[in-house]
């Protein structure tokens, strides 16, 4: 067989664990940004408990490799928490999507932060000088300039997370480096498969990138 | 509760003190401005005029004393904080704009967010403010488009789209280049024509000679000397005023 036929055969099997990984990775941008605004929020609180809740949470998951985090709500977790049976059939997406947001969420938690830290305290003043509560002047004031900063530091990580979730292969989620792992193990074609895996990665990531710079492009435009 | 001291002065000061860690930087200051006043404060840097005016509408926690706005304790319960900022509006040193808004959406933000009211009353008000401040030209223009006495003059229009009874200048003309002086200082002088209450920290005598119905003077966290602005820059009684004056006239 040439390099062309064996790609082309593998190419179904490829194509449906690349799907895997947009899902799986837009899943888990989407729950770690929740995740990672409320624990920001909590990080920026006045209350220190709240805070203390928010370091420790960073502290926690940024300490720690994602390898390990993964294999620990996989097969830690459910020994004192029944997941297994909650979740039941579909614990194995629901334990990864749950590892990658714990994980993604305590950077997505320090980019908000910052972004929030980056708009000076005038800009609050100013809000609460109208009379806007604390509430209104996050939601009007603050955060739409800091989300302006934060759209660089984010799109990198969310390309971080598409590159993390090629780590699920080792719980058994057919995204596309498992693919390419089930292909090989058949197919002994190591060469062949890892530069087809390699370059649907890359075509992934790069529309990201471009869809990326299409926004900083255009905030940089009108410059808001 | 609300606490009611019995009179019927715009803002009354009692025994107010405010200190920075062991730093205390104002000591026992008490104040009664009448309504449509015009108050001007002055001192050196540093004697806590900003510290005084931000004490007035809650940006800084009072250490003790007490401080009414039109009779209603206001210095002590957050609850009733939102409540008083909607009388004080504030004029900032450094003009402070939402810099992700237009000229127009600064104004119209605090009375559709926060009053309530509805979109096209708060567009006609602003419009109204806008040429009151000689901006009509500017509604659509981002704060870094605009000069900075421009952008102080839609801060004034922002603060006054609140309706206040009570207007906070915090030098608002020191950050300005010469030539803009003058723009916001007649914006201020008309404000002051149409009886709003004022509390002003500025070093332009000229504006508190004018437009001045008192003259604080305060050094190291006390009021030294007050009273009109006549008797104060003509008789200076205390010696502190004399050599402030000396200094900067
Ligand atoms: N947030 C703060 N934390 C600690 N100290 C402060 C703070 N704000 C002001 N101070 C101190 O309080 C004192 C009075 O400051 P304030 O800004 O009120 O003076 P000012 O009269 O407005 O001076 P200037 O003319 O320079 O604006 C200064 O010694 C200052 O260092
Ligand atoms: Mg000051």
């Amino acid at each position: 067989m040439n390099i062309l036929s064996i790609i082309n055969a593998a190419m179904p099997q490829l194509l449906y664990g690349a799907k895997l990984t947009v899902l799986y990775s837009i899943a888990t941008i989407f729950f770690a940004t929740i995740v990672g605004l409320i624990f920001a929020l909590c990080k920026l609180s006045i209350t220190a408990s709240l805070r203390k809740i928010g370091e420790s949470y960073v502290h926690l998951f940024r300490g720690l490799p994602l390898l390990v985090e993964i294999f620990y709500v996989y097969f830690a977790l459910p020994m004192v928490l029944p997941l297994h049976r909650w979740f039941d059939p579909y614990f194995t997406p629901v334990a990864g999507i749950l590892a990658l947001t714990l994980n993604e969420g305590a950077y997505i938690t320090e980019i908000i932060r910052a972004g929030v830290l980056s708009v000076p305290k005038g800009q609050t003043e100013a809000a609460l000088s109208i009379s806007m509560s604390k509430y209104q002047t996050m939601r009007y004031i603050i955060l739409p300039q800091a989300f302006k900063r934060m759209i660089p530091p984010l799109m990198n990580q969310f390309i971080q997370t598409i590159k993390d979730t090629s780590l699920l292969s080792v719980i058994s989620i057919n995204e596309l480096t498992r693919q390419g792992q089930i292909i090989i193990s058949t197919t002994f074609e190591s060469l062949q498969i890892w530069t087809a895996v390699a370059i649907i990665y890359l075509i992934v990531i790069l529309s990201l990138t471009s869809i990326s710079s299409y926004f900083e492009r255009k905030y940089e435009i009108t410059k808001r | 509760m609300k606490l009611q001291n019995g009179s019927n002065d715009m803002v009354v000061i009692k025994n107010l003190s405010k200190a920075f860690g062991d730093n205390v930087v104002l000591k026992d200051i008490s104040i009664s401005i009448k309504e449509g006043d015009v108050v001007v404060i002055i001192g050196a840097s540093g004697s806590g005029k900003t510290t005084l005016i931000r004490c007035i509408n809650g940006l800084e926690e009072v250490t003790s004393g007490d401080i009414y706005v039109r009779g209603v304790e206001v210095a002590h319960s957050k609850s009733d904080l939102i409540e008083m900022r909607k009388e004080i509006g504030m004029v900032f040193q450094h003009f402070n704009l939402f810099a992700h808004l237009t000229v127009l959406d600064n104004i119209m933000i605090g009375p559709t967010k926060v009053l309530k009211i509805k979109k096209e009353e708060a567009h006609k008000k602003a419009l109204a403010l806008l040429d009151q401040v000689g901006l009509s030209d500017k509604s659509g223009a981002y704060p870094d488009e605009l000069s900075g006495g421009q952008q102080q003059r839609v801060a004034i229009a922002r603060a006054l789209a609140m309706g206040p009874r009570v207007m906070l200048f915090d030098e608002p003309t020191s950050a300005l280049d010469p030539e803009m002086v003058g723009e916001v200082l007649s914006v201020m002088k008309q404000l002051a024509k149409e009886k709003i209450t004022m509390i002003v920290v500025t070093h332009e005598m000229g504006f508190a000679k004018e437009v001045g119905d008192m003259v604080i003077f305060m050094d190291d966290g006390l009021i030294v000397e007050q009273g009109k602005p006549k008797e104060i820059f003509s008789h200076p009684k205390e010696e502190r005023t004399k050599a402030f004056f000396n200094k900067i006239l």
